[in-house]
């Protein structure tokens, strides 16, 4: 397997030409990145650029802002995946149905299901966006959603896989006393997927955040939008207090969800 | 259901012997103010998220926005030579297949290319910085007694390289991709390098921390067995910690594979010869016909790579 996947990469890497050699930095490369690492541990605490407006806020009440407004879009998008995907996560999973009678109409169901989830998630966050942005204009909503149609699909993927994998030991239990098929799905069932669900959810809250910052290179005030301004105004000590705001931002939302996953998962 | 006198097993206990064990069970249930706490963080900050008024819920219904939508779906997405004129299916599959041989073909085969490279250094990459990033295998004595009889500076130099390949895979992959290649593609020029670079870093992030938590995780009894034979690290490496965790890995590379494709195909909205470079390219003219053909495309092509990682994982986990 590793040996036919080793193949297929050369045989890749030899199409797209791709050689060593390349790898030098292009001319002005090296001088850019001595500038750019040189700031990598002293980032700028205040403006440097003389392009920033002057009516702009202190740099970093202005990076705080892009946070907040980083973790307001990844709340509003996963907010509306996880509504999105409770449902269709449900419908798609076999121990949905297989509660209930398995007739043709819900083989239909489940299908359909599915085939809603592959097409949410065939299309990558980004490109909703890029979609959404011509079709609507450049209003935060788009954002949101273009966050939430790939996320929803890809939580209602897991979730139903993660519900269909669960132990199936309480469920039987019910079962055997005579719960009705909803009872154990509510009861037996779902409650012992929910601690991977969680921290599945927790997961993808901390993808949301890494891609709510790059959707400010597409003018969301992100923290990307103020990462791209500063790299253009070739403001390196700018562009490193962004990339560490964003850096700390998703290592502190890991931590907080390994600590949870210590204790609930295991 | 044919179990009823099953049921009727729990009619003895009396209410108030039944309430009573109801709230024993209750007080024994598990608690944890770190969770109940987050819950209620993440529940109060999503509704002050959407209470604040940020989203501009109302300002997206607005009249200029439902034109704007209107002339996307009824204008704009139809192609633009055949637009005001009575077209079928013959017209559009000829229009389809035009765009396809032109650009899309080889912008497809451009991102399978990339993901693959990268997806292969990633896994490189990880095979080389994971073993750093073992708390058990970076000990003095690995698997067998810790850190008996090592002194302290040894003990301190050991416990900091793991924290330090532990911080720089946290590092990789805390910055995104597309951030990542942005800056690549500055230093190093166009080409292909960069989009491959900032996938297996981030990848290699990724990929070098599973690989590391499955290696810890694994059954320590044939480790210990090898190194009371006197086996050094790099033996344990090669003859235990790599064979075992393989196949773990591997759900975890194909797993990513898929991911890469997605990304690549994001990817060449910077500039970088993939699907989103015609995306980017259809987007600036205002071609807007032509960026949804790419987008359909690139949905394929992830169809495509979704299916085949789905059927490798499953023949991985059955070998």
């Amino acid at each position: 397997m590793l040996a036919a996947l080793a193949a297929a990469a050369a045989v890749s890497a030899f199409a797209l030409g791709l050689s060593p050699g390349q790898l030098l930095p292009a001319p002005g490369g090296v001088e850019l990145l001595r500038a750019f690492a040189a700031r990598a541990f002293t980032p700028a605490l205040a403006w440097e650029s003389d392009l920033v407006p002057p009516d702009a806020g202190p740099l970093l009440v202005s990076v705080a802002a892009a946070a907040l407004r980083t973790v307001l879009f990844a709340l509003g998008g996963m907010s509306l995946a996880l509504a999105l995907a409770v449902p269709l996560g449900l419908l798609s999973s076999a121990s949905f149905w297989s509660q209930r009678q398995s007739g043709p109409l819900a083989a239909v169901a489940l299908g359909a299901a599915r085939a809603v989830i592959a097409g949410l998630r065939s299309v990558h966050e980004l490109l909703w966006a890029v979609v959404f942005l011509a079709a609507f204009g450049l209003t935060p909503l788009s954002a949101v959603v273009a966050l939430a149609l790939p996320y929803g699909g890809t939580l209602a993927k897991i979730f139903a896989e993660m519900l269909d994998e669960a132990p199936r030991d309480a469920g039987e239990a019910l079962r055997a006393l005579g719960a009705a098929p909803s009872q154990v799905l509510a009861l037996g069932i779902a409650p012992r997927a929910l601690a991977d669900m969680g921290a599945y959810t927790f997961y993808r809250f901390e993808c949301a955040l890494r891609s709510s910052a790059v959707l400010g290179f597409f003018g969301f005030e992100t923290l990307g939008y103020g990462l791209r301004q500063a790299f253009y105004n070739l403001a390196y000590g700018e562009l490193w207090t962004h990339l560490w705001a964003l850096v700390l931002l998703v290592v502190a939302i890991e931590r907080w969800s390994g600590a949870l996953r210590r204790r609930f998962v295991a | 259901m044919s179990n009823a006198p099953l049921r009727d097993r729990t009619a003895p206990l009396g209410d108030l012997a039944r309430a009573q064990v109801v709230s024993e069970l209750r007080r024994q249930r598990p608690k944890s103010a770190l969770l109940r706490s987050s819950l209620w963080f993440f529940a109060l900050a999503t509704a002050c998220a959407w209470a604040s008024g940020f989203f501009e819920v109302s300002a997206a219904f607005d009249g200029r926005r439902i034109d704007n939508l209107q002339r996307f779906l009824t204008q704009e997405v139809v192609p633009h030579h055949l637009r005001g004129t009575d077209f079928g299916p013959l017209e559009l599959g000829t229009w389809a297949l035009e765009l396809f041989t032109d650009k899309g073909w080889g912008a497809l085969l451009a991102t399978l290319c990339l993901a693959l490279s990268a997806i292969a250094l990633a896994t490189f990459g990880a095979l080389v910085a994971a073993p750093f990033a073992v708390r058990t295998l970076a000990v003095l004595d690995p698997f067998l007694f810790g850190e008996r009889g090592s002194s302290r500076a040894g003990r301190f130099a050991r416990t900091g390289l793991v924290a330090v390949a532990r911080g720089l895979l946290v590092a990789a992959r805390a910055v995104p991709e597309y951030v990542l290649a942005f800056f690549l593609l500055a230093m190093l020029g166009p080409g292909a390098w960069p989009a491959v670079l900032a996938l297996a870093l981030h990848n290699a992030g990724i990929l070098g921390r599973l690989g590391a938590e499955v290696v810890e995780n694994l059954e320590p009894g044939p480790a210990r067995g090898l190194a009371q034979l006197g086996a050094s690290r790099g033996q344990i490496l090669l003859w235990f910690a790599y064979p075992q965790a393989l196949g773990r890995v591997l759900l975890y590379v194909f797993y990513r594979f898929e991911t890469c494709v997605r990304e690549a195909t994001v990817l060449g909205l910077l500039g970088i010869l993939s699907l989103g470079y015609w995306i980017q390219d259809a987007r600036s003219r205002l071609y807007y016909d032509e960026m949804l053909f790419h987008v359909a495309l690139g949905a394929l092509l992830v169809l495509g790579a979704d299916l085949v990682s789905a059927l490798v994982r499953r023949a991985v986990r059955r070998a």
